[in-house]
């Protein structure tokens, strides 16, 4: 669509839209987003480099302490315990959801009837939210609840989900997480398969190769750009997580789930250090800046 | 709020998920069953969560509800001591003004900066659209402080203001709806204007009537953003008086209430999008396919 409002545009000489005229009310009709945009994006997004090299504290006195908070950043133990709390949950999330939306998008794509009503069925978690879902999964983790009351009438030992040691806590959190949003990349991924020719998997299975291999060797390389797509976005939401750890665990046992985001949350409203707090918000940017530059330079690599 | 946009809109691909000629072979018929019965399975596992929480929320308060033993009787105590209580009717409240004055706040301001930017020339036009775009790669968590300082600087703390306008720039809707508009002949806007229609005229009465597919789409994603919204109002909201629903809920589950309870207040805070879910299923799961949104 966009190449045909292209196309269909009249030459620079005859613009309908360059009088005085309508430049005004182009500008008049940005205003209020930009206004929006300049106070409540541009200023917060640079007042956080700014207020990084302060020691700004909750009634707004402040000095410039240089670096001083980017130091006490890379000593400081808690910060990087949150970081690799993050990046434990995240190797348990990304790789979970990535193969869980996978295979609901295949299964899926292959259903001859009922599509409409599986996707949205499997989609509907994600119309809650994640407090909600932490809620939920409160209970069905706790010791007397679902799993671990199931557990117990079959006489199996109660399982800790949300005060053994730190692998099970955030193995836990990420199955909670995973269920509220793979119905997301599940839709995205199956829209990524609907492009897929089906005559290249056709000749694949006249050529002998089994479902596992068509699959492998045929549809996952054509996929490859929207899986990509999709481990973006899904690591960049793993770097974000608060919601689910705020009402589940508030960070523990003992900061098994101090992620990145609670440490932030921690620093400024708990013990209004807005300056460090701000620090760790300029952290959380640099991460998932970096990570989403790395990850695309490996999708230009391969396609290239 | 991590953020996807992708290159198309929702309209384009409208109601087309079933393309003709798609899939001329069909499986076997065991293969089919197979994969009704996964398909099935997966449903079911997503389900039992929510099934979880209305049997609970039905059960008499202080049953023992061991889950696989359904309650004997079913209750709806839990339900309308949950509803009559003061906060968290005042919290629905809150709930409700912070995601629909979001949702028209954010449809008009959106609908004319896209209309702007697609249609409009003006210096700095392209600059201005893509350095919108670039906020898309801060994440909300990183400017997190420096938002609190400003609007409590601006009194808003404990404000619906404070709540909504600060949320209201938004570059994914702003994206959509240039996107949208784009698509739409010039020629229309032209004969309006010789017509001797005014830009705001033109604009209520041809650019919104022509934009409600797309309208829609993000008033459901801007109203779900905001009903399942949490650290924005877990910081602006510091009195019980101005919690939201998720707020409020995750006071709850701190504080000591029994699970029936608990349960009771979740499900009247996953009715609501449950209901627009049901009835708008189809176009928010095309809307997401198609225009990649991500809340």
């Amino acid at each position: 669509m966009t190449s045909i409002s292209a196309r269909k545009r009249p030459p620079a000489t005859r613009r309908r839209w360059a009088n005085t005229n309508g430049m005004w009310a182009g500008i008049l009709f940005v205003l209020p987003m930009l206004v929006l945009f300049v106070v409540f994006r541009f200023v917060p997004s640079f007042g956080a480099i700014g207020m990084s090299f302060t020691d700004y504290r909750l009634n707004g006195d402040f000095e410039v302490i240089g670096f001083e908070n980017y130091s006490r950043l890379v000593s400081d133990p808690i910060f990087r315990n949150a970081l690799v709390t993050t990046l434990i949950y995240a190797a348990f999330y990304v790789p979970l959801i990535v193969v869980v939306s996978m295979f609901t998008a295949v299964v899926l794509d292959k259903l001859v009837w009922g599509v409409g009503f599986f996707r949205g069925a499997l989609f509907l978690p994600y119309v809650t939210s994640f407090v909600l879902a932490g809620v939920i999964w409160y209970w069905i983790y706790s010791a007397d609840g679902l799993v671990n009351g199931l557990l117990q009438r079959w006489g199996i030992e109660a399982i800790p989900f949300l005060s053994g040691n730190q692998w099970q806590v955030l193995g836990s959190l990420s199955v909670v997480s995973v269920w509220r949003g793979f119905g997301y990349s599940m839709l995205i991924l199956l829209a990524g398969l609907k492009t897929i020719p089906t005559e290249l998997t056709e000749a694949a299975k006249l050529d002998g190769a089994n479902a596992v291999q068509r699959f492998f060797r045929v549809t996952l390389p054509l996929l490859r750009p929207v899986v990509f797509f999709v481990v973006v976005i899904e690591t960049i939401a793993a770097f974000q997580v608060f919601d689910t750890i705020y009402v589940m665990t508030g960070g523990g046992p003992a900061r098994a789930s101090y992620s990145l985001v609670y440490a932030l949350y921690d620093e400024g409203f708990k013990f209004f250090d807005f300056g460090y707090a701000a620090t760790i918000g300029v952290a959380i940017f640099a991460l998932v800046f970096v990570i989403s530059v790395i990850q695309r330079r490996f999708l230009d690599r391969d396609e290239t | 709020m991590s953020i996807a946009v992708r290159d198309r809109t929702a309209h384009q691909s409208g109601r087309g998920q079933r393309r003709p000629g798609e899939r001329p072979r069909r499986p076997r018929r065991a293969a089919r069953i197979w994969l009704v019965v996964l398909a099935s399975l997966l449903a079911l596992g997503t389900a039992i969560p929510f099934l979880a929480v209305f049997v609970l929320a039905l059960s008499p308060e202080g049953a023992r509800t061991i889950p696989y033993q359904f309650p004997d009787r079913w209750t709806l105590d839990n339900i309308v001591s949950v509803l009559s209580a003061q906060s968290f009717l005042r919290w629905t409240f809150n709930s409700l003004v912070y995601s629909l004055v979001s949702v028209v706040l954010v449809l008009i301001t959106a609908a004319m900066a896209g209309y702007a930017f697609a249609k409009k020339r003006f210096p700095g036009r392209d600059a201005l659209f893509w350095s919108f775009l670039a906020t898309l790669m801060v994440p909300a968590q990183a400017t997190l402080i420096p938002m609190f300082v400003l609007v409590s600087n601006l009194d808003g703390i404990d404000t619906f203001w404070g709540l909504i306008v600060p949320t209201l720039a938004n570059s994914q809707s702003v994206f959509l709806m240039r996107q949208f508009i784009r698509g739409l002949p010039d020629e229309l806007f032209e004969a309006a204007k010789v017509d001797g229609a005014s830009e705001w005229r033109i604009f209520w009465q041809i650019v919104l009537p022509l934009t409600k597919p797309i309208l829609a789409t993000l008033g459901i994603f801007v109203f779900l953003w905001h009903w399942n919204d949490f650290l924005w109002p877990l910081i602006i909201a510091q009195t019980d008086e101005m919690r939201t629903l998720t707020v409020g809920l995750a006071s709850l589950n701190s504080e000591s209430v029994s699970d029936a309870r608990l349960m009771a207040a979740a499900a009247v805070t996953v009715i609501p999008c449950l209901v627009i879910f049901a009835v708008l299923q189809r176009y928010i799961v095309n809307s997401v396919a198609s225009s990649g949104i991500k809340g």
